[in-house]
């Protein structure tokens, strides 16, 4: 059933020093409540009413330790705790809805980076003529944001009036987005990620004598990591040079994207619920302007305040739930191994 | 208001480069890089003026103080250069063949090299070289003809952190610009000879012939100095001038290496022209981003 590493990382969670002082507060407690527990019964009103309250905050802590401290000492600490993140965000379904649709997510991530203290810069942006945008990447900068928003991969549902939609017709579109660990071109890892000779770089357009003859700025660039096959162009700043930089390092990560779901595929069998959020053509959650309401379909959380979600911090409220029903997953999947 | 901007933009540019450029123009008045309106910065662009020339940098606040003229930017590699009319625009086939030349050489501060560039304009080549390489590690001259580009030049040096002179206290490199003609028989003169021999000589020398000057597009003919463009009727007078320099005694130090920069379907015959010197054991030609023949190095 488990894996050698499973198998390994118990061991080491047994031995740990942690759980073993959490473990003898628990088994102390568990010994004071069932002292307590006759008293309950005592003819005495004054010590019966002493071992109500007594009994009721025994049996809190010991919930506490429950719901919380066994399970956060026997989550693995995430390896991805120190990584940023990078996040795609692309229009689908919908046409300018979609797009406008993009615009509004984009600026609820940014606020989410502003109050957890990331910085976040748009990296590349495709607008609309239309208004709106159809293609986005943000970097988010600082320790966490990876974990914090790596399950906000996949496809988020908006269902509103249009603007323009004189009918009062209610449109469904749709945002699709892809959360990337951030290399940083310091990082040492990153090296071996792939290697120079594996890749194709291409300028984008003709530029005919070029040199001296043309003062035209041509700086869009073109990477091909031939073994994946994976292809990004860049085009938003004002030198190739920094557009290459900007290419490699989205390169980098969805190499480095690739590397982990593998990791965690081959531990599929025993990890069943790990992988969620791995599918990225899912539907996660639909943002109803029409109910004022916002639902997240993995963990069938509701919340009845869409503007609060998309104009203020209420998308933490969602991170946090996701990120906890992960942590869950990751503990019963755990204990499931004897 | 931006989609009459972006019509008016795409009739000189197209679609695609016209919306590319609004944005960069956005960009530059949000981040306070310029004083001027979008409504400014593209008439101006719609009139053929270059984009590098109305898109001001980040320093630019900074530097108002000293800098009466307009001033645009444009990034060199890792760089962020002023641009000033009528100097030419660093282009991002020089920026591509100077970052392999950073790449392809490994001066150090035990052993610092001279390095000399030859009608520097806004100073790229040898700012660019300085910044890649280690601190102590290359002294650089450059020679301009032209009063704006000395001046251009010696800003970019203040805004890049590379001083004139090294300082007794830590190891720097140093660049100078000096106003001097290469074309001259008795060049290198004054403080020029100092800074014999040298390791390295580089050059982007003007060398666009006659018959392409006249069919140039406008945002360059009508913006950049001919000086800087026009190579003689040939296009190649510059490098037999250059190559000529290049014999003098006591120009080139035992083990040099040159690097100029070269115009369409010029590269084989400078590479012929160099080595008719019979300075030099070993040359290649590399080619730009476009695959064009675009440099042509000479070792000794
Ligand atoms: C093509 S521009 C190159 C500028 C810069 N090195 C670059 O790569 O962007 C040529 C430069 O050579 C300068 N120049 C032209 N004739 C010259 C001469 N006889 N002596 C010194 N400089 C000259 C021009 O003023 C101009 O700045």
């Amino acid at each position: 059933m488990s894996s050698p590493e499973d198998v390994l990382r118990l061991k080491q969670l047994k031995e740990s020093k942690a759980l073993q002082t959490a473990w003898d507060e628990w088994t102390q407690t568990r010994q004071l409540l069932d002292n307590t527990a006759p008293l309950l019964d005592d003819p005495d009103p004054t010590m019966r009413s002493l071992a109500v309250d007594e009994y009721t905050s025994l049996t809190s802590t010991l919930t506490q330790f429950l719901e919380s401290t066994f399970p956060s000492l026997l989550v693995p600490p995430s390896t991805t705790s120190h990584l940023s993140a990078l996040m795609e965000m692309k229009s689908g379904v919908g046409g300018s809805e979609s797009s406008l649709f993009l615009g509004d997510l984009l600026r609820m991530y940014q606020r989410l980076a502003n109050v957890n203290r990331w910085k976040a810069q748009v990296v590349a942006q495709n607008d609309n003529d239309g208004g709106g945008t159809k293609d986005a990447i943000i970097e988010i900068k600082g320790d966490g944001a990876y974990d914090a928003l790596r399950f906000e991969s996949g496809v988020h549902r908006v269902q509103r009036v249009p603007a323009t939609e004189s009918s009062g017709r209610v449109h469904t579109s749709t945002v699709s987005i892809v959360v990337l660990p951030l290399v940083e071109e310091t990082d040492t890892q990153a090296e071996e990620l792939f290697s120079m000779s594996d890749i194709k770089l291409e300028v984008m357009r003709a530029r005919g004598a070029g040199g001296q003859h043309v003062n035209k700025t041509e700086s869009a660039v073109r990477l091909t990591h031939i073994p994946t096959g994976i292809t990004v162009s860049m085009q938003d700043e004002r030198s190739q040079h920094q557009n290459r930089r900007r290419a490699f390092q989205v390169l980098r990560s969805r190499l480095l994207d690739k590397k982990l779901t593998r990791e965690m595929e081959e531990r599929r069998d025993t990890r069943r619920n790990l992988v969620r959020g791995a599918d990225r053509s899912e539907k996660i959650r639909t943002y109803n302007f029409v109910q004022e309401r916002v639902t997240d379909h993995r963990i069938g959380l509701t919340l009845m305040n869409l503007s609060s979600v998309l104009e203020g911090d209420g998308i933490q409220d969602f991170i946090d739930a996701v990120k906890k029903d992960h942590a869950d997953s990751i503990l019963e999947d755990m204990l499931d191994v004897d | 208001m931006n989609s009459r901007l972006l019509a008016r933009l795409a009739i000189s540019l197209g679609r695609n480069q016209a919306s590319q450029e609004l944005r960069w123009m956005n960009h530059a008045i949000s981040r306070g890089h310029t004083n001027l309106s979008l409504e400014d910065m593209v008439a101006r662009r719609a009139l053929g003026e270059p984009l590098q020339y109305i898109l001001g940098t980040y320093h630019m606040t900074l530097l108002l103080s000293f800098l009466t003229l307009a001033t645009g930017s444009q990034p060199f590699g890792p760089l962020n250069l002023l641009t000033r009319p009528p100097v030419l625009i660093p282009r991002p086939e020089t920026e591509h063949w100077v970052l392999n030349l950073a790449e392809s050489l490994s001066p150090a501060a035990q052993n610092p090299i001279s390095l000399l560039d030859l009608g520097t304009g806004s100073g790229c080549i040898p700012l660019l070289l300085c910044h890649l390489w280690p601190p102590g590690s290359v002294h650089a001259c450059g020679v301009d003809i032209s009063p704006h580009a000395m001046r251009l030049a010696t800003d970019n040096a203040a805004l890049c952190g590379i001083p004139q002179n090294a300082s007794a206290i830590s190891p720097q490199n140093t660049f100078k610009a000096t106003f001097a003609n290469f074309l001259a028989d008795h060049f290198p003169v004054g403080g020029l000879r100092t800074a014999l021999p040298f390791d390295v000589i580089t050059s982007n020398p003007p060398y666009i012939p006659w018959e392409e000057y006249i069919n140039l597009p406008r945002s360059v003919s009508d913006y950049e100095d001919p000086k800087a463009l026009f190579g003689g009727p040939t296009g190649l007078e510059f490098y037999h001038a250059i190559a000529r320099f290049l014999c003098r005694k006591g120009v080139l130090s035992p083990n040099a290496l040159v690097a100029l920069e070269v115009g369409r379907e010029q590269a084989e015959k400078v590479e012929q022209v160099v080595l008719s010197t019979g300075l030099f054991r070993h040359t290649e030609i590399w080619l730009d981003p476009w695959g064009k023949q675009r440099t042509v190095i000479a070792r000794m």
